[in-house]
């Protein structure tokens, strides 16, 4: 009896952490990735929130009418940001083009990460022909020029589906050889490890091997690279919108509001037109690289922190 | 190594058909006439249109079409610009010394800066001034370069009135003057700045800790007992050790400044094969376009091909075949 509930005295304090508490309290102690991942929610509430928000804001919630009474209006007590040429309210715009730009970012991101980690792992982890018959085409896709293609793509597309998924599906159909060369990299490397071939040899299938006992273990590298893509993603968006090659011209986001600077008139004389999305798109971006670093810090159990 | 060079290039054949082929398509699905060019746009008779078309080949069928297409464009008969009347070739020939100009004032602003920073990192890591520069080419990277252009010509075109905003040279200066060669400089001078600046991070980290793990190195301590000078170690017998992987990098910035220029050069509305790509998408000037994609497909491919050599070249250890 005694010696019984010594033991489970014992056990009680010798349960130590998982590695998701483990990093979870690196993470929180990185005050950096802390500061950043704040803005980055606050952004995205601001975002998701915006058809409730703009008529608090603003004298003018509705982004799609043109306003000619109140067209290049200078920041003021009534329009917090000012209004563009079309006299439209920007900080209402700033919130609507959130949601847009948010949206590209991360389902052209859940894209890649799909295809990437799909390909790599069945490269990877079978090996020899299926290898290297995807390799191939892996380093098909990351030899073409991004840009170019993207842009003609997007140009054929146009008019046959909508605007914004085009654009979704064609960046995110085209950047996923980075991922899948990682992501196989990593699983030839953890194949070789006697527990997936004590998996195998208990007659484990090679799906259940790879989603069951591969992935688990390079899901750090998945979740760090994510991150990072989504970020790159955000300004693959806003730089072909601005170049008038992303999401048309009517949807409101960071890209499109910034190219208002394309007008030297714009450019020079009304900054509170194009300031506000660089400024914002420039911070995101920061904030999630900074969240990436944060993430990688705090999933690799070598660091010291 | 010459072997494994002739073998990479003569892989490259495969690949360059293949996306001749993925760019031939577009073209083909993009909404009208892909080879337009030759016909008159102002003769709109039904009846010589199908007989342009009928010589023109357009009622062929698709593989012979490509194949004519090919042929006459190994051969450097890229077909005749819609927009401009006059070949794709010339119209080329004239855009990409601009685009050369800025590439190579880009990557020379990027090598200066980041050897300067490098090397004050590598030399003295974990102070003050190593990681300024480490925040500073953090933030660099993170920021997009589009972003970081637009604020460029806000501040140093607008505001303090230091360089010309668009263009690639005044109009009023005679070409091959002094001023003329003075003015091209001006104008890339900003552009090429924000594209060079972007691509330091890398250079700067690579040289920093090469350095810092060169220093280690027994021929490092050899060379402090035998009573060298610490600037001398640095200087010379470490960067020399240390320059050489950085070579590697020149492949991949190929191809990144490729797609750099496209912003770049749209931005600051420089005239160069970016900007003349751009247009040829808008203005549906297929001939241009399907030119300029293999182009720059092309040159991508060879800039990955070059990395890989070079790879090979500056480190014996890594076998290639």
């Amino acid at each position: 009896m005694a010696s019984s509930t010594t033991i489970t005295q014992l056990k009680k304090p010798e349960r130590s952490l998982s590695p998701w508490q483990i990093a979870r309290r690196k993470f929180v102690r990185n005050k950096l990735a802390m500061i950043s991942s704040f803005f980055i929610v606050l952004v995205t509430l601001m975002s998701i929130s915006a058809p409730f928000l703009a008529p608090v804001l603003s004298p003018l919630p509705d982004i799609s009418k043109v306003n000619i009474s109140a067209m290049n209006i200078e920041p003021n007590g009534e329009h917090l940001l000012g209004t563009d040429k079309s006299g439209r309210d920007v900080l209402t715009r700033l919130f609507y083009g959130g949601r847009i730009s948010l949206l590209v970012g991360f389902s052209a991101t859940l894209i890649v990460i799909t295809l990437g980690t799909v390909v790599g792992a069945l490269a990877g982890f079978f090996g020899g022909f299926i290898d290297s018959i995807l390799m191939r085409f892996t380093d098909f896709v990351l030899n073409f020029p991004f840009l170019v293609f993207v842009i003609v793509l997007n140009t054929i597309l146009y008019g046959i589906v909508d605007g914004l998924w085009v654009l979704i599906m064609v960046i995110g159909a085209l950047s996923w050889g980075g991922v899948a060369r990682l992501v196989r990299s990593k699983v030839l490397a953890e194949k070789e490890n006697e527990y997936i071939l004590a998996a195998l040899s208990i007659g484990c299938s090679p799906f259940k091997v790879i989603t069951k006992h591969l992935l688990p273990n390079v899901i750090s590298t998945i979740i760090v690279q994510g991150t990072l893509i989504f970020a790159t993603m955000i300004v693959i968006e806003s730089a072909l919108s601005y170049l008038g090659f992303g999401v048309p011209q009517a949807t409101p986001s960071w890209g499109n509001m910034l190219s208002s600077a394309n007008e030297p008139d714009v450019l020079q004389g009304k900054p509170w037109i194009w300031m506000p999305p660089a400024i914002i798109i420039t911070l995101t971006i920061l904030s999630i690289n900074f969240i990436g670093e944060g993430l990688k810090d705090a999933l690799n159990p070598k660091s010291l922190r | 190594m010459l072997k494994y060079s002739i073998r990479r290039l003569l892989g490259m054949i495969p690949m360059l058909i293949l996306i001749s082929i993925v760019v031939f398509s577009l073209a083909k699905l993009m909404p009208g006439d892909s080879l337009s060019g030759e016909i008159d746009p102002l003769n709109t008779n039904p009846e010589y249109i199908a007989e342009m078309r009928e010589k023109l080949g357009y009622n062929d069928p698709l593989p012979v079409q490509y194949f004519n297409w090919i042929t006459g464009f190994v051969q450097g008969d890229f077909g005749k610009s819609t927009r401009f009347q006059i070949p794709v070739f010339d119209l080329i020939l004239e855009k990409l010394p601009n685009t050369l100009l800025l590439g190579v004032t880009a990557l020379i602003i990027t090598y200066i800066m980041a050897f300067i920073m490098g090397m004050y990192s590598g030399r003295r890591p974990y102070t003050l001034g190593d990681n300024a520069i480490a925040g500073f080419n953090y933030v660099m990277l993170a920021i997009p370069s589009f972003v970081a252009a637009v604020f460029a010509i806000y501040i140093f075109a607008f505001q303090l009135n230091w360089f010309p905003f668009a263009g690639s040279v005044d109009i009023l200066v005679e070409e091959g003057s002094f001023e003329y060669y003075i003015s091209r400089m001006h104008h890339v001078l900003l552009p090429a700045i924000v594209l060079g600046a972007m691509s330091t991070a890398s250079y700067t980290q690579f040289l920093r800790n090469d350095i810092i793990e060169n220093s280690r190195k027994d021929f490092v301590r050899t060379a402090r007992a035998k009573g060298t000078p610490m600037k001398k170690i640095y200087n010379v017998h470490i960067l020399r050790n240390s320059i050489i992987p950085l070579v590697t990098f020149l492949g991949f910035d190929f191809a990144a400044l490729i797609g750099g220029a496209i912003i770049t050069e749209t931005i600051f509305t420089y005239p160069g094969i970016g900007q003349l790509f751009l247009e040829s998408v808008t203005s549906r000037d297929f001939p241009t376009l399907m030119a300029l994609t293999m182009l720059l497909s092309f040159l991508t491919l060879f800039g990955n091909l070059l990395a890989d050599i070079l790879y090979g070249v500056v480190d014996p250890r890594i076998r290639l075949d």
